[in-house]
């Protein structure tokens, strides 16, 4: 179990200047896309958190800008609707003086049956060096990793990866749990983990962190996860899966909620959204299983009244609009450590 | 119309289930001498130097003509079928349209005529009108045409009232039912194998229980219809679960007639490909999230298969079915598909592997693994088909290296790897994900009624 705030490890982290340009810098970041979280290490996670410490720096500036990414083209695709990452992407590549084209793939020639590598392709002679991607196919970053000449961020893909949100997730765990780590904390995930790419990508990065961590929910919504939770050597990254939201919930330091679909319930796998609330919701009354002052987290958007009650979402121990402001300096930070990475590769 | 003269090889001969080091001679087109040498003469041959076995029969192969011509034709079907050893071929009806009237089986024959591949073509019928699954296709007029079995491949037989009536009318006439067994319900959307790696790369997932529940109802069905057709056959094609040949291996014992074929790729790859891994299923099992187990980017659409690519327990049950014959054949479900169709998202991808080619390397890599016997992987490629084909092929009484008979065999050279190229196949469909792999046993020549019809480029 690896401890992120490690003061050793701390030591060798070189956290870029923010305000310097990427290439221009020594930094530990050796991947050229982010894809997955699996591949990161704990200081490539510590590399992360504390270049994204910088970024929360550069955010409470007056003038929250830097001119890091000047001149600099990333192109967001997003195949699928989606407001909240989209504008967080944008926010951050333009708090990073980046340009930024946003393509919405309803709206283009997508619908029109341009494949994936096609697009891909367009984008890239149309100038862009960094490509933010949203897809609803598992695995899609990565054929568009494949050929793109740049860098590729994965902004979300079918059930498979979250990265920024799994990010931002543990930056805003670290900044508000006392002694600012997740080891050893009890973390729960509650809700509909089988189709949910952001509990995916948070087993990743809170197993690295040494967290105690909790899947929670029905167990149609759950399949699957037992067997991933016992692999692996016993001393890491083994994680507890179960039905039962009241002893999940007991002790716990952190509980985040998943978004529910309705499509869940004309699937079968769900009787009702009623039944869901009543024995699944995150409501005042289970929260107090958890410890006083246990943190509530949502990657939104949420369904108030079904996963969460709305006194829970909008009291004191939540902290869902910190992981909003968090998530636009993690993707800084994210688009900052690539840039170092891919610049040589598209230099004029 | 050729000769051949080749002395001091290794000669595997299913039929009789003779091997041994041996000469074989053929003049013009015609098998003139078989001889099995003893003693001293026999010294220094063994049976991982050049090898000869009788032409390679292919129960299952998607050739897409008419109608997908693009992804390929006879004619390249063929050329590839010639490439991989394989001297008769099944073409699988699922074209556009089905081949479910006899004039669409003319055509064929016609389209392998003027290919002018020496190969035997042999054509599978449909069981139901435009493969929809609601009216049989009139089989007999399609016996009369000279298909040798029915089958709705691509898609299960979904009624079971269907599958009941097919194989009692088939049964009549003498052919085989083909089921592609598969449970829909349970595989709706499925991209992966249901398991680890599925849940990991969140893929939906196929599974296993889709198998086996299938299979058990097609086998029920059967055991139905034989107590009134006794003559009814059924044949469960690409089985790919180890708890379906268990009730397949049942099945057999109980006496019910039905015979089940695997193909190349179940027995030797396994679903942590699509991780990333390209080791062996027999391989020492190394997780892809875990110790260097990942070698390859993950989500390479040419692993979409269907039935998925199963963990290494299926893959090895696959195996010992083939050893302890509760599998008649391999097939190779030869599966080719268009740039188009395969480079896109792994979830839009078609489904299907380019793998006539490779499956006798495949195989071969088993037989060195120790996980088949050099015969019984040769009988599971020519005398296994056969005998599900009841001998429809033109190899009567049943193929083999056999004096005075046309010369339909294979020369292989066990010593000699190659790496399978993109440019190297010969197929139009370059959706294999063993490109850029080395295989054991390079086809030197591949000879189909006494002509050549593949000979290695020399050099």
């Amino acid at each position: 179990v690896t401890d992120l705030i490690d003061a050793d490890a701390a030591a060798d982290v070189v956290v870029p200047s923010v305000d310097a340009a990427p290439e221009s810098q020594t930094v530990g970041w050796q991947h050229r896309h982010l894809l997955d979280v699996d591949g990161l290490s704990a200081a490539d996670l510590d590399l992360v958190m504390r270049t994204t410490d910088a970024m929360r720096e550069v955010l409470a500036r007056p003038i929250a800008k830097v001119p890091a990414l000047r001149g600099r083209n990333v192109t967001i695709l997003f195949y699928e609707p989606s407001t909240r990452t989209r504008v967080s992407f944008e926010v951050a590549a333009r708090n990073l003086s980046a340009d930024v084209t946003n393509i919405a793939a309803q709206t283009s020639s997508v619908s029109k049956g341009e494949s994936l590598v096609d697009t891909i392709r367009t984008v890239e002679a149309l100038g862009a060096r960094m490509l933010v991607m949203r897809h609803a196919v598992s695995g899609a970053p990565y054929l568009a990793a494949e050929v793109f000449g740049g860098s590729v961020l994965n902004g979300g893909d079918g059930w498979h990866a979250h990265p920024t949100q799994a990010l931002l997730d543990l930056y805003t765990m670290r900044s508000r749990l006392p002694g600012g780590s997740v080891a050893g904390r009890k973390v729960v995930i509650l809700g509909d983990i089988l189709h949910s790419r952001v509990a995916r990508s948070n087993i990743w990065s809170l197993t690295a962190a040494g967290a105690d961590l909790w899947l929670c929910g029905p167990t149609t919504l759950l399949r699957g996860f037992e067997a991933w939770a016992r692999r692996g050597p016993a001393a890491g990254r083994r994680f507890h899966v179960t039905a039962d939201v009241d002893g999940a919930l007991r002790d716990a330091d952190v509980v985040m909620a998943l978004r529910i679909q309705r499509e869940r319930m004309s699937s079968g796998l769900l009787p009702s959204l009623r039944e869901y609330a009543a024995r699944y919701g995150l409501t005042a009354d289970r929260l107090a299983l958890a410890k006083p002052g246990a943190l509530v987290m949502h990657p939104g958007p949420m369904n108030e009244g079904v996963e969460i009650a709305p006194d829970v979402a909008a009291g004191a121990q939540s902290v869902i609009t910190d992981q909003v402001t968090n998530g636009v300096a993690v993707r800084m930070a994210m688009l900052y450590l690539l840039a170092g990475v891919s610049a040589p590769l598209t230099a004029p | 119309v050729s000769d051949l003269d080749l002395s001091r090889a290794w000669l595997v001969d299913p039929a009789s289930g003779r091997e041994g080091p041996g000469d074989i001679v053929v003049t013009d087109g015609i098998i003139e001498a078989v001889t099995w040498l003893e003693g001293s003469d026999a010294e220094g041959i063994d049976a991982a130097g050049v090898v000869v076995v009788p032409g390679l029969i292919d129960l299952h192969a998607h050739l897409r003509e008419p109608g997908n011509e693009d992804a390929e034709t006879i004619a390249s079907g063929l050329a590839a079928a010639a490439h991989g050893g394989f001297t008769t071929v099944c073409a699988m009806p699922n074209t556009s349209p089905a081949i479910d009237e006899p004039g669409i089986v003319a055509g064929i024959r016609a389209a392998a005529i003027v290919s002018g591949s020496p190969l035997e073509l042999l054509v599978h019928g449909a069981v139901t009108v435009g493969r929809d699954g609601a009216i049989l296709a009139p089989l007999g007029e399609l016996a009369d045409a000279g298909v040798v079995g029915f089958s709705d491949d691509g898609a299960p037989i979904r009624s079971g009232s269907i599958l009941r009536n097919a194989l009692a009318y088939a049964g009549a006439l003498g052919l085989p039912v083909i089921d592609h067994a598969e449970d829909l319900d349970l595989t709706e959307g499925a991209e992966a194998n249901d398991g680890l790696v599925a849940t990991l790369l969140g893929l939906r997932g196929w599974p296993v229980a889709a198998e086996e529940a299938a299979v058990g109802r097609d086998l029920a069905i059967l055991a139905d219809v034989v107590r009134d057709v006794p003559s009814a056959r059924l044949h469960l094609t690409h089985v790919s679960t180890g708890p379906a040949l268990d009730l397949i291996r049942r099945a057999k014992a109980a006496g019910l007639p039905v015979t089940c074929d695997v193909t190349p790729h179940h027995l030797a790859l396994t679903d942590d490909w699509v991780a990333g891994s390209r080791r062996w299923a027999w391989d020492a099992h190394v997780d892809p999230w875990d110790g260097g187990g990942r070698e390859a980017a993950p989500y390479a659409s040419s692993l979409r298969v269907n039935p998925p690519l199963r963990c290494p327990e299926d893959a090895l049950a696959c195996l010992a079915a083939v050893a302890d014959g509760t599998a008649d054949a391999i097939a190779t479900d030869h599966a080719p598909h268009t740039e188009v169709d395969k480079a896109v998202e792994f979830g839009l991808a078609a489904n299907g592997i380019s793998g006539i080619e490779t499956a006798l390397g495949v195989v071969l890599a088993a037989v060195d693994a120790g996980h088949l016997t050099l015969l019984r992987a040769i009988e599971a490629l020519t005398s296994g088909p056969a005998a599900v084909l009841a001998d429809r092929t033109r190899r009567a009484p049943s193929p083999g290296l056999i004096e005075g008979a046309l010369a339909d065999l294979v020369v292989v050279d066990r010593a000699d790897a190659w790496t399978v190229t993109r440019e190297g196949l010969a197929s139009k469909g370059k959706n294999s994900p063993l490109i850029g792999r080395s295989l054991p046993g390079r086809v030197l020549l591949t000879m189909a009624a006494g002509r050549v019809a593949y000979e290695a480029p020399t050099g």
